[in-house]
């Protein structure tokens, strides 16, 4: 026990002694492990951000786009379609379900009525396409029993109707056969620039209180459900079976879609071990020539600790202590630097948009930074070790 | 029992012609526990290799080397060096403490092969040694801003802050003046009889190693008890000799030069 200890602390105080030569050879080393621990966590950052942004547009993976149009002249009814869709949520046991259509309704702002693009939806689709409102929220199960509708809207939306927040709970005429005021909820960013007023109505608010323009065309819902991937075949299979059987008439069609998407995937990811393996390869042979140096340096030194009993095996775990523990302190400040600069990376500006979930700094990645100073420590300490135990001890006296 | 005795013992290396070169012959050496012995002898006569075989940092190449009871031969490596960190105090001529560690560090360094208890109170130890040798408030000096005789005690603490029973000195006045010599050999003399310990000291003082119980000269690797300043006679070195000669009729202090 005593002769663990006492070699850890004579390798400390060793490191403590020579802090200049220690932090010269371990700067390489901390580089290192930050570069791979760092890049490691960044990439991953990326992933998030990439998929997150790929699930927005598409949803999540993997989304089951149910359609069915009409072939012929006679179209299924909107309750035939809501019956099937109910059924089939149900039959599958979908956790997460959006019926969706697309149409265009007018509301009434101050400088008068203008046809919106609406988008009608359930409110399981704020989770699948991660919806993020800039103000106020998105829509709760509770909002379907409302006596009134009540939107999400763009920020264009919100500007035409001359109103900065929603801190005055602001509403707005929904035009049409009985117009309805109808509550805003909640404002999601404009997409694009000049996208103009667009907004988000409940399914069942659209159905009771909507009156599409008939000039946009017929109105088909179509049907989202978020299935495990590992289902995703199997189900497309038997939805676009169950469809058809369903709703005669009709041209169904089920596509996958919200792929993941790893940037870490294949050469990419050889490409950055293999840039961070170098990096260590190099702070390992600057942490090797120096404490080769360094012995030399020392003999005098070993060999009056071997006066003092010292055993050869104590002094071999001893210089080679030296090493990894100087290594294991360097991957460890790595380790440290890779997660502030992670942790203060400008989300934003670099990938294009806020992420909704900030994936954990990964700690894989700063396990494996960890292992790899430590075994490049164990490596650069050996030959001076093996250098140290050969030294005579007579000689080394007199040295 | 003597605490360590040598017996016959040979040490001779192969050069690299292939030719051997014998630095020890026959040595035949015992010193008993408290015991102050001196070997005084010319450069290259074998000394230092006597006192490294002694210490167990160099084995003979015949002969037999019995330390307490225990035949040296015997032991492993891994022992031996436990016995010479346990039983044997070091103390060099050119002090060789350690750089960039403070007094305190230097004294507590051999304690860091210590076990238990020795071993986890290794700076108050090494404290109380440093006052012993009148050292208290340098602890947290460096050994650079010491002077000679403050670095060669410090050195004398640490040979014996584990306490020794062996304490073996190399010239240990070779780098200091006559005056600074005499005293750090006073302290040297003092802890030694205090702790116990057997002082082995090899110098070609012979002033130094007046103050030894036994002496001995080695000459050509060869060991031969001599008396040094009997009552009434001083010894002088004569060629390689240490000579006595009657107080009154001593011959003079040769120099050097002479001397060779």
């Amino acid at each position: 026990m005593t002769g663990i200890v006492g070699a850890i602390v004579e390798a400390w105080d060793e490191l403590r002694i020579h802090k200049l030569r220690v932090l010269l050879a371990l700067i390489g080393v901390a580089v290192a492990v930050c570069a791979i621990t760092g890049i490691t966590a960044a990439a991953q950052m990326m992933n998030q951000a990439v998929k997150e942004q790929t699930e927005r547009s598409g949803g999540r993976a993997t989304t089951l786009m149910v359609s069915a149009y009409p072939t012929g002249s006679v179209a299924p009814t909107g309750e035939q379609y809501d019956a099937e869709f109910t059924q089939i949520v149900e039959r599958y046991g979908v956790e997460y379900a959006s019926r969706e259509l697309y149409s265009q309704l007018t509301f009434r702002f101050p400088n008068g009525a203008q046809p919106v693009q609406v988008q009608a939806v359930d409110v399981d689709y704020g989770v699948m396409r991660r919806v993020q409102p800039v103000q106020g929220t998105w829509f709760a199960e509770a909002d379907a029993d409302r006596f009134a509708p009540a939107v999400v809207v763009n920020e264009d939306f919100l500007e035409l109707l001359g109103v900065s927040d929603l801190s005055g709970h602001p509403t707005v005429m929904l035009g049409g056969k009985t117009p309805v005021r109808t509550t805003i909820l909640g404002v999601v960013a404009t997409q694009w620039e000049g996208e103009g007023p667009t907004a988000f109505l409940l399914y069942d608010h659209f159905t009771r209180w909507a009156s599409p323009d008939v000039q946009y065309g017929p109105v088909v819902p179509n049907l989202s459900l978020w299935v495990p991937p590992e289902m995703a075949d199997e189900l497309t299979e038997l939805v676009r079976r169950d469809m058809s059987a369903g709703l005669p008439g009709t041209q169904t069609d089920v596509y996958q879609q919200g792929g993941g998407f790893d940037v870490l995937e294949g050469g990419a990811r050889w490409v950055i071990t293999g840039i961070g393996g170098v990096a260590l390869l190099l702070g390992g042979l600057g942490l090797v020539n120096i404490a080769l140096v360094t012995v030399r340096y020392r003999i005098r030194e070993i060999g009056i600790r071997r006066s003092f009993g010292a055993t050869s095996g104590r002094v071999f775990f001893g210089v080679l202590m030296e090493s990894v523990v100087a290594t294991v302190l360097a991957g460890l400040l790595g380790v440290m630097a890779a997660i502030v600069i992670i942790k203060n990376i400008p989300v934003e500006r670099i990938f294009g948009a806020g992420l909704q979930d900030v994936p954990p700094f990964p700690l894989s990645a700063a396990l494996v930074g960890m292992a790899c100073a430590t075994a490049v420590g164990a490596l650069a300490g050996l030959i001076p070790a093996i250098v140290a135990v050969r030294v005579k001890v007579i000689d080394a006296i007199r040295y | 029992m003597a605490l360590l005795e040598l017996t016959d013992v040979t040490r001779s290396v192969r050069l690299p012609d292939d030719r051997i070169l014998a630095i020890l012959q026959g040595v035949t050496l015992s010193v008993d526990a408290g015991e102050h012995v001196a070997v005084v002898g010319r450069s290259g006569t074998g000394k230092s290799t006597l006192l490294n075989i002694l210490g167990l940092l160099d084995a003979p190449t015949s002969g037999e080397y019995v330390l307490d009871g225990t035949p040296i031969g015997r032991l492993s490596g891994r022992a031996r060096a436990r016995r010479r960190g346990d039983d044997f105090g070091f103390v060099f001529q050119q002090f060789n403490l350690l750089p960039g560690r403070t007094a305190l560090e230097n004294v507590a360094a051999p304690l860091m092969y210590a076990r238990g208890k020795t071993f986890w109170r290794r700076f108050t130890l090494a404290a109380q040694m440093l006052d012993r040798v009148g050292l208290g408030d340098r602890l947290d000096t460096m050994p650079d801003k010491l002077s000679g005789g403050e670095q060669q005690r410090v050195a004398i603490a640490r040979a014996l802050v584990r306490r020794p029973r062996v304490i073996l000195a190399d010239e240990p006045t070779g780098a200091l003046d006559v005056e600074t010599g005499g005293e750090v050999m006073s302290l040297l003399d003092e802890i030694a009889s205090e702790s116990g310990a057997a002082l082995i000291a090899i110098t070609h003082d012979l002033a130094v190693a007046a103050r030894a119980q036994r002496h001995y000269r080695l000459a050509g690797g060869v060991l031969l008890p001599i008396v040094l300043n009997a009552p009434g006679q001083v010894t002088e070195w004569i060629g390689d000799l240490p000579v006595s000669a009657p107080l009154a009729t001593a011959v003079p202090i040769t120099l050097e030069e002479d001397r060779a």
